[in-house]
């Protein structure tokens, strides 16, 4: 931002104002020590109903609060996902499908995908996802002492992603190479850094589309053969369309998985009541995943651009304006969540939190994501009840989309 | 007691039926079978109605002391 766009309320020019909003510099997407986002993100709420942040090149109106972020998503036709992230507005960023789509487009891609990751369709993977994380844990256990975040919450859902490719679970042993070197790579705004891994990426996934064309499955059942024979207003879905597809789901999926297994066990190992709660009780696990989800956001905000100017709720806003949906604020939101620092396995209406966001681009994979969280939480505490994170251990989060760099765990072997 | 659910707002979330499975349905795209319907609740059923419209993440359910004129 310039001086001449951004105007001084008071004669100091110490508060100053975008558009009647008060401007804030808050940076997100400096790694932190644990929790250190949500040190910045409930403050800034707090400080007025929208800000303006100017540290991005176009920068962004926060939209902060449970009700506004809520009503942000559903405002799908006027503010669109031309700018998915507010925080990476800029036109380099990767193509992905169906996110980049909106409107009739987006509708007629999901409406193909929706059934695959629909609650009865995850409910068909869940003997697969559970028999591998026994395998996984089981695999772990021995050794009494792991990087939780590298060793096993990486591990399970690029399993679980390639299962769902109807690729072999064990072509995660080198696949994981692959999507962790090109998702740090464009997680730190360098994607060009990563151009060998993302073409071993977009070639296996190549060859895995062509399989299927010479192979066809059931298309009620397996999704890439269900892409590979639909038609959009009549025309087949164009091969690169596919991969992007699958490389979207890739990029969805994982990181995201980790992240949140990270924080769910960095709480339970510290809070030994909630987790023996969970050994001793099962039943306590679809609540407490919903409650973790509230608790601990990991993709604390989305992005989106204002098509048509007009106001919301007293906020003026352009065509071209970069909006924040802050998922995070929304969901520690106290006007809507009382007590939101607190973690309570059976609090009542944890489910009406926004982690997954909200309106037609709603996440995919929500109930994919659900059955992993679930099955692990479920899994992991018949093995292995009682655990500790090792004396003296500094715990740091990663910025712009949350995930624990590591954590290491122990247990007594 | 009347159940509407709002077509428009409905994005399938699933968490309705999922609290309430004898109320509501899911059909094959995992959306709530019943969406753009309002309807009488059977008493059996009101604390069912109440959780979905609790549990909605859109704001999607609305419960209505009298069918909608």
């Amino acid at each position: 931002m310039t001086e001449t766009q951004t105007e001084a309320t008071s004669a100091e020019g110490a508060e100053l104002t975008h558009r009647g909003c008060p401007v804030v510099h808050t940076d997100y997407t400096q790694e932190t020590e644990i929790f250190g986002h949500y040190a910045l993100l409930d403050p800034d709420r707090e400080k007025a109903r929208f800000l303006f942040n100017d540290t991005t090149d176009r920068g962004f109106f926060m939209l902060q609060r449970y009700d506004d972020v809520r009503e942000g998503f559903q405002q799908h036709v006027t503010w669109t996902t031309d700018v998915r992230s507010a925080l990476r507005p800029g036109s380099s960023n990767e193509r992905l499908l169906p996110q980049d789509l909106n409107g009739q487009e987006h509708v007629k891609l999901r409406r193909i995908l929706n059934q695959f990751f629909a609650p009865a369709a995850v409910r068909r993977m869940e003997q697969m996802a559970t028999e591998r994380c026994i395998e996984l844990i089981e695999e772990l256990k021995p050794e009494g002492s792991i990087d939780f975040v590298a060793e096993f919450a990486i591990r399970y859902p690029t399993d679980l992603f390639l299962a769902l490719l109807g690729l072999p679970v064990s072509d995660g042993d080198f696949f994981l190479e692959w999507s962790e070197d090109y998702f740090n790579a464009l997680l730190a705004g360098r994607p060009a850094e990563a151009t060998e891994s993302k073409k071993k990426i977009m070639d296996y996934f190549d060859q895995a589309v062509n399989d299927r064309r010479e192979n066809p499955l059931d298309p009620d059942l397996d999704m890439v053969t269900r892409l590979v024979t639909a038609r959009i207003d009549d025309q087949p879905i164009p091969q690169e369309d596919i991969t992007t597809i699958c490389l979207t789901l890739m990029l969805a999926g994982l990181d995201t998985t980790r992240s949140a297994l990270g924080y769910i066990f960095a709480h339970l190992a510290t809070h030994p009541e909630d987790r023996r709660a969970i050994t001793e009780d099962p039943s306590l696990v679809p609540n407490a995943v919903e409650e973790f989800l509230r608790t601990f956001p990991l993709v604390i905000q989305a992005g989106r651009e204002v098509q048509e100017p007009g106001e919301f709720h007293g906020l003026e806003l352009e065509k071209g304006d970069v909006v924040w949906l802050g998922v995070a604020q929304a969901n520690r939101d106290p006007r809507k969540f009382p007590e939101p620092d607190e973690v309570k396995l059976d609090r009542a209406g944890a489910n009406q939190h926004l982690a997954f966001g909200g309106g037609p681009h709603r996440c995919l994979g929500m109930h994919l994501a659900r059955l992993e969280l679930k099955v692990v939480m479920e899994e992991w505490h018949k093995r292995i009840p009682e655990y500790q994170i090792p004396d003296g251990t500094e715990l740091r989060e990663r910025g712009g989309q949350l995930t624990m760099t590591s954590l290491p765990l122990e247990w007594d072997v | 007691m009347h159940i509407a659910i709002d077509e428009a707002k409905c994005m399938g979330h699933g968490r309705c039926y999922g609290v309430a499975p004898t109320l509501l349905h899911d059909d094959e795209e995992g959306f709530v079978a019943e969406r753009g319907q309002c309807w009488k609740v059977p008493d059996e059923l009101l604390g069912e109605a109440q959780d979905a419209a609790d549990a909605c993440p859109e704001g999607a359910i609305e419960l209505l002391e009298q069918a909608p004129a």
